[in-house]
């Protein structure tokens, strides 16, 4: 009988490309190793793929937002983020000084390199007795400064949309140099103020923000998050209410400036305006406005208002690593206990099998939830209680491998020859049973992968960095349903199912190449 | 060997086993306490609550519980001896949250388990072997490949997933929507085992055992797809590939080669045959009913014994986790036995070998 040599009639190691060319006729198996590709690049180029810090609490928006590409549903949907067209001031900005005065500057410094920013100074040089047009008397209250002299810088932004954001939060990065009778006077700092503005096309102005002392040179944020009083006067101009607005444009105008104070012209008993000698320059680095609507980044937001995609991004370490790894130390720990009960046979066989049969009887799940409650929630405790029992299917399909060939006539030439057992084992039958074991092993790492997500659902693990399993336990303690948010439901179990299909497609197909039992059909 | 010595030795074997058990549960709950030093009793009453107790009522407390303070070497055997007559005679004390007997809060959850594992079970398995069956008669072709790649799907999908994803959909979703447009909520319950209102009302009505049915299995509905689906790819998978298997005995050639017409040699030769290693799969599984199933009961906030067993664990309620896993490893035993029996009988050559 004359029959074809193939490359299954040689060893598996022998003749690698024949394998990968039995490999590739299984779509299935193609698809598995894909999509396995496709998770590990995700896991080793999660920094860069992940748009903010993955933690739980690391809040970027509100609570459960969906993701911005769902609001295609919605023309008027309000997308979370920077809404300023050019926060960095990478190009200068209009200047307006206000009034007739000379005392007032911008100057526009453009980058030169990472360590050398662009910002904006805005500069009030004032020698003494120059007059400046102040408000006689002080309006309280006012939205504009007390000196009809100043300066300011401003940015105009869009906004098209006939909706209110559901929240603002403005930040201005600046620091405060003073110089002359500014800096030396303990009054100094109740001269003047930052402002910050928010105009709407009917020139009306909503302050936002204005400084208080003391100043420092030192660049510092100065965050601000806006009263829904402050977000309804700059906003609602813009909204159309049956068909009319009150505003002529859908434009808003940011706008950060630099004003004496009404101390400056008379303050306890004295008029500053007519000794003080000196300037303020105040260096703006950055102006930030986070519009808060209802769609954030890729897929949304947390329970805690942090940005799912992130958080899945790196979730995918966890899995991969807690997977992998409990599945090679289940490995060894099978690998040797079967190779040791199938070679020796006799007693040892007998204590280890009757062992293993031990550890079967035993409630699975629940040993699993004791063990991880009493050993606490550490990665290396979790990867630890899995790999302990899963081991068991392992030992018991190289122990009757083993035992298949312990009697064949290689191994006997081996110890005919003065090899050791332990030589024997790890050098002879080893890589004899390995090709079945390739299997097996591919279909662990499916078990620890989603015995790691259920441990996690179940708060059982260390909450701290982020798993798929704790995102769907996040989700389900906050009432995602409630209020709709399917994102944090279906991405991460998604997530969980796709990499674990991966492996069973790739173990489905290892076991229809290599196992010869199925090979032979 | 023959039926009578195999039962004997099986049977030995059974009794090794459960003793095996019974000592391996006993330190396994007891862990904190020998490594750590942390007595139970300290987790159940607070520093003050101690200081102002009474000895003689701090001892009586100890002894409720079959607990030692302090105890040296005698003390633990004392324990274990407390804890294995506790154990053989079915009181298997009192739980630290609630104070009430464990046996009584578990029976109270049994039927539900029960029924939601049973129900669920049953359904996988009869759809897994019909299915199974019918893929079997052509592997290779176009409807194996898709069914088995469907059941390589179920088998990498995280059925806690799944069920919340039920929920979402008929839960939540479902009644929206048909709120919306119909202005009446149609869709499943949001989790739980049965309204509060309608047992309460249930019980002044003639048909309160109908609607208390009605009502249970509506709860059910839902968890049982979910762990029926969860359950069915690894009952058809097995069932496919032992039939395939069976197909290339010699038996079925001659029974073909007879002129037996397919269904023939497929039902009576094929199938018997195939189900013999199913028969034992189906035992364990319901060994297993029992322990439920953690992750689905706490998704549907199903009031059974998995769930139970979760809660007690991690609010360190040692004499209920004990109770639940001793009760859980030992229905596991038995299934085991009565599978291997089973099988005995079934398939004569198991003894023999």
């Amino acid at each position: 009988m004359s029959r074809k040599t193939s490359w299954k009639d040689s060893n598996w190691y022998v003749s690698i490309r024949g394998f990968v060319r039995e490999y590739r006729k299984h779509r299935v198996g193609v698809f598995g190793v894909i999509l396995l590709l496709f998770f590990i690049g995700m896991a080793v180029f999660a920094p860069n793929l992940a748009t903010n810090d993955p933690g739980r609490s690391e809040r970027v928006a509100s609570p459960f937002e969906a993701p911005g590409w769902a609001q295609v549903f919605d023309p008027n949907a309000i997308t979370t983020g920077e809404y300023m067209p050019d926060p960095l001031f990478a190009s200068a900005p209009t200047e307006v000084i206000a009034g007739n005065s000379t005392e007032f500057g911008m100057v526009h410094h453009a980058a030169v390199n990472e360590e050398d920013p662009s910002y904006v100074n805005l500069t009030w040089t004032h020698t003494a007795n120059t007059p400046l047009d102040f408000v006689v008397p002080p309006i309280p209250l006012s939205q504009l400064p007390d000196c009809r002299d100043f300066v300011y810088i401003n940015e105009t932004l869009d906004w098209p949309k006939d909706r209110l954001p559901n929240g603002v939060n403005f930040t201005v990065n600046y620091g405060v140099t003073l110089s002359g009778d500014f800096l030396n006077e303990t009054n100094g700092g109740l001269m003047f103020k930052v402002y910050a503005w928010l105009i709407d096309t009917s020139n009306e102005w909503t302050m936002i923000y204005s400084s208080s002392p003391p100043y420092t040179p030192i660049i510092q944020p100065r965050r601000s998050l806006l009263s829904s009083f402050e977000i309804n006067y700059a906003w609602a101009g813009m909204i159309r209410e049956n068909g009319t607005q009150e505003d002529p444009a859908d434009r808003l105008t940011v706008a950060i400036g630099l004003a004496p104070t009404k101390q400056f012209r008379y303050f306890s008993g004295e008029y500053p305006w007519t000794e003080y000698n000196g300037s303020v320059t105040v260096q703006v680095m950055s102006v930030s406005m986070i519009c808060y609507g209802g769609y954030y980044g890729v897929m949304g937001t947390t329970n805690q208002g942090a940005d799912a995609w992130s958080q899945l991004v790196f979730g995918a370490r966890m899995s991969l690593t807690i997977g992998i790894l409990a599945t090679a130390l289940s490995t060894v720990i099978g690998v040797v206990v079967g190779l040791v009960a199938g070679y020796s046979g006799g007693k040892v066989d007998e204590v280890l099998m009757r062992f293993v049969d031990f550890l079967l009887v035993i409630p699975f799940l629940p040993l699993m939830l004791v063990l991880a409650v009493f050993l606490g929630r550490s990665a290396a405790n979790i990867i630890f209680v899995i790999a302990i029992l899963g081991w068991t299917t392992v030992a018991r399909l190289i122990r009757s491998q083993v035992m298949a060939e312990k009697n064949k006539a290689y191994v006997e030439s081996a110890r005919a020859i003065g090899a050791s057992d332990t030589y024997v084992m790890f050098k002879h039958i080893l890589p004899n049973v390995t090709p079945i074991l390739f299997a097996t092993i591919t279909l662990g790492v499916v078990g620890a992968i989603l015995s790691e997500a259920g441990l996690a659902f179940l708060g059982l693990t260390d909450a701290t960095y982020p798993s798929w399993g704790i995102m769907l336990s996040d989700a389900q303690q906050n009432g995602a349903f409630g209020v709709g948010a399917w994102w944090v439901v279906l991405f991460p179990g998604l997530a969980i199912t796709g990499l674990s299909l991966s492996f069973t497609f790739i173990g489905h197909t290892l076991d229809q190449v290599l196992n010869p039992r199925l090979r032979e059909r | 060997m023959g039926l009578r010595e195999y039962v004997i030795r099986r049977s030995i074997y059974m009794f090794l086993l459960i003793i095996a058990v019974i000592c391996f549960n006993f330190l396994l709950f007891r862990l904190p306490s020998l490594v750590l030093g942390v007595s139970p009793v300290d987790l159940m009453i607070s520093d003050r609550l101690r200081q102002r107790m009474s000895r003689e009522l701090l001892l009586q407390l100890y002894a409720r519980f079959g607990l030692v303070p302090n105890p040296d070497i005698f003390d633990w055997i004392y324990m274990f001896w407390r804890y294995l007559v506790s154990m053989l005679t079915g009181n298997f004390g009192y739980s630290f949250a609630t104070q009430t007997p464990v046996i009584g809060e578990i029976m109270e959850r049994l039927p539900n388990t029960l029924l939601l594992m049973g129900t669920s079970s049953v359904v996988a398995i009869i759809i897994g072997i019909w299915t199974g069956v019918k893929v079997a008669v052509d592997p290779g072709s176009r409807r194996d490949v898709g069914s088995v790649t469907v059941a390589l799907f179920i088998f990498a999908l995280p059925v806690f997933w799944f069920g919340l994803m039920l929920l979402m959909i008929f839960g939540f979703m479902l009644p929206n929507a048909t709120q919306a447009l119909f202005g009446v909520p149609i869709g499943f319950p949001l989790g739980g085992t049965i309204e509060y209102g309608l047992w309460v009302q249930a019980q002044q009505s003639p048909f309160g055992a109908i609607m208390i049915a009605g009502d249970i299995l509506y709860h059910l509905i839902l968890p049982m797809i979910a762990l029926g689906v969860g359950g069915y790819g690894g009952y058809f998978i097995y069932m496919r590939n032992n039939l395939i298997d069976v197909m290339t005995e010699d038996y079925i050639l001659t029974a073909r080669a007879k002129g037996l017409d397919e269904n023939q040699v497929l039902y009576k030769h094929g199938m018997k045959n195939a189900m013999l290693p199913m028969v034992t799969i189906i035992a364990l599984t319901f060994g297993g009913l029992i322990g439920g199933a953690p992750l689905t009961e706490t998704v549907f906030n199903w009031h059974g014994l998995g769930r139970y067993i979760l809660q007690s664990l991690v609010a360190l309620d040692y004499p209920v986790s004990q109770a639940a896993f001793m009760i859980l490893s030992i229905t596991t035993i038995l299934a085991n036995f009565v599978a291997d029996m089973l099988y005995g009988v079934l398939d004569p050559r198991i003894r023999y070998a």
